[in-house]
């Protein structure tokens, strides 16, 4: 078991309002799933992706990844496991401006401590393997949206993750280069990484081979998709 | 992430925002130059004063008539003070103990003549001691001997100055001066002394490269005073053993000349070293003023910095978001934002050693303070830049750091 989730609750207090966020939501996956977390806006959604991401902890609850109870871990520990095991792909690709592609890919591995020669040899590999390695010194803004999710999914496939993590990652691109990343995501899982997609569009969350629907801080339903988008 | 790819990050910063990043030096760049202008003004004026007092001598007692008016002077030869005389510097070499070596001068004004030339200056009789006392180095020929001094030889050495005016470019040793009307031969010539530029007690400021020396022995016998009153010697300048016996020594010395001159006081006692220890400790208040209201204005530069860092801050939150996503501990974040700052201070920490350099370059060649850059004021404006980028950038940072990565990723 990859993740293991037990009765966790995340509360925010808001003022005066003490709100709930997520309440008594278990999960469990395996290596090598895709999946998909569907849900409307202010569901809790975003609260449990960042909780699967390491970006928060749960109020109460258990969080295993790996068996490693990752709801008790201080902030550098947390660091270290995104580190290591969370590839996050984001919807407005989350890129530094300032860095070219490889840089950018190679910026998890410079916080991994890993020495520069084969950091740029991992970040290339990455690169070549999203079909980008010719747009290797480009800035982000030299690059198209479509071009720029590639890299930001090549700066989360360089730390060999446990779990590709990626939010919304198609709602910044118009549709066919939508399509073309979602392919990109086929063929990951096809290779063996372990995917979450993180979504309110159900067209997205159909490309998912489970479907697991949140709705006011729990799980509404989770189960298999019967039916899957196929891309080929 | 080492250190190295936080400097590199932290230059690409600043060179993103080249003029912003400028503006926040400035206050740096102007507080270090500002350190090392005012303590190499300090410095030149510490070295200033112990060039002057070494001309006087550091084991010196200067033993010095007072300038009186001529009613002054019939007053205390009435109550029986002969003024200074060789018998002074005599009793004064037998009673104290701690004397090496003594000299007394006597002195006239007069013209110098050299061909048709003829300067107005000092003519000073000394023995052949007053040389080793006083730090003079002779530039040509040689100082009069003890056997010139004690066969009253018709010699003199001349200053610099005066050398420099009656034979300009022909050789002054061995020539013939003529001083009111006795010929002189002139046996050396001193090397150019500093000009004494202040009063010190009895010591008037004058231009010591203008003087003429010549055999005290010889000076009494062939010149006259203008004053019949006039004491036999001007000055007694006593040379110590030990500098730390100076002033018991000049306490014995004015005991002694307070009897020899019958309790008149027509004579002051000038003690150099006292001078300087006394110029040193005044100096030594306004130099920690000057360098205060320098590291002030170091303060104010480092302000800056931490109100810029702050903005900096704000503004690269989705950046420090994203940093943390990926893995950067708080740590990181951190040392990121405090080498941006540091390499803000270091920067203008160089840029201000190099304007404070010219800075003080400036002011000693285009007015008449002296300065001086000792290389501890350089490390420690340059190192006190450093400590304030740290202080004034770990805040910043440290809010940085602080950040939660949750709202940062998602900050616009």
């Amino acid at each position: 078991m990859l993740i293991e989730i037990n009765n966790i609750t995340k509360r925010y207090v808001m003022g005066d309002n003490e709100v709930m966020a997520l309440r008594d939501v278990n999960l469990c996956i395996e290596r090598g799933e895709y999946i998909s977390i569907m849900g409307p806006s202010g569901s809790g959604k975003s609260t449990f992706m960042n909780i699967l991401g390491c970006l928060d902890t749960p109020s109460t609850g258990e969080y295993k990844f790996n068996g490693v109870d990752v709801s008790n871990l201080n902030d550098d520990e947390l660091s270290d496991m995104r580190n290591r095991e969370i590839g996050f792909v984001f919807q407005n690709f989350n890129l530094l401006p300032k860095l070219n592609a490889v840089q950018n890919v190679e910026l998890p591995l410079a916080y991994a401590g890993v020495e520069a020669a084969e950091r740029r040899e991992r970040a290339v590999r990455a690169l070549q393997r999203v079909k980008l390695a010719d747009r290797m010194y480009h800035k982000p803004s030299e690059l198209s949206g479509g071009q720029r999710q590639r890299v930001a999914i090549a700066r989360a496939l360089v730390t060999n993750p446990g779990i590709l993590l990626a939010d919304e990652p198609t709602g910044a691109l118009d549709s066919k280069t939508g399509i073309e990343i979602m392919k990109l995501f086929d063929e990951l899982h096809q290779e063996g990484n372990t995917i979450i997609l993180i979504t309110h569009e159900q067209e997205i969350a159909n490309y998912a081979i489970r479907n697991v629907y949140i709705k006011d801080g729990s799980i509404h339903y989770d189960r298999i998709n019967t039916n899957r988008t196929i891309v080929s | 992430m080492d250190y190295r790819e936080n400097v590199k990050v932290a230059l690409e910063g600043l060179a993103d925002h080249k003029f912003r990043s400028f503006l926040t030096m400035l206050g740096i760049i102007f507080g270090v130059a500002s350190v090392i202008a005012m303590l190499s003004i300090g410095e030149g004026a510490k070295r200033e004063a112990i060039a002057k007092y070494q001309d006087l001598g550091v084991n010196n007692i200067i033993v010095r008539e007072k300038n009186m008016t001529d009613e002054e002077l019939n007053e205390v030869r009435a109550k029986f003070s002969p003024g200074l005389s060789l018998r002074d510097a005599e009793v004064i070499r037998e009673i104290v103990p701690e004397v090496s070596s003594i000299a007394s001068q006597a002195e006239i004004t007069a013209d110098v003549r050299f061909a048709n030339r003829s300067v107005r200056s000092s003519i000073i009789g000394v023995t052949h001691e007053f040389y080793d006392i006083l730090n003079y180095t002779i530039e040509r020929g040689n100082f009069f001997s003890k056997m010139h001094h004690d066969t009253k030889q018709k010699v003199c050495v001349l200053g610099a100055g005066i050398a420099r005016q009656l034979f300009q470019k022909e050789e002054a040793v061995g020539q013939m001066i003529k001083i009111e009307d006795q010929w002189l031969e002139v046996v050396g010539v001193l090397e150019s002394k500093a000009i004494f530029t202040e009063t010190v007690g009895e010591l008037a400021a004058r231009d010591l490269n203008t003087d003429v020396y010549v055999p005290l022995s010889m000076f009494l016998d062939r010149f006259t005073r203008g004053n019949a009153l006039a004491s036999e010697i001007q000055q007694i300048t006593v040379q110590v053993h030990n500098s730390d016996r100076l002033t018991e020594s000049s306490h014995l010395i004015e005991e002694i000349l307070r009897r020899h001159h019958f309790q008149n006081e027509d004579y002051g006692i000038v003690i150099p070293l006292e001078l300087l220890k006394q110029e040193e400790k005044e100096r030594q208040m306004y130099n920690f003023l000057l360098g205060a209201i320098a590291a002030i204005s170091l303060i104010v530069g480092g302000i800056g910095i931490m109100n810029i860092m702050l903005a900096t801050v704000m503004e690269r939150t989705r950046e420090i978001g994203i940093r943390r996503a990926i893995g950067a501990r708080k740590k990181d974040i951190m040392r990121q934002f405090v080498t941006e700052a540091v390499v803000i201070s270091i920067a203008g920490g160089l840029i201000g050693v190099f304007l404070g350099i010219s800075l003080s370059v400036l002011v000693s060649v285009f007015t008449d303070v002296s300065t001086y850059i000792r290389i501890y004021s350089i490390i420690i404006a340059f190192g006190f830049s450093v400590i304030v980028g740290i202080v004034f950038g770990y805040l910043p940072a440290k809010n940085a750091a602080n950040l939660k990565p949750v709202d940062s990723i998602r900050y616009e």
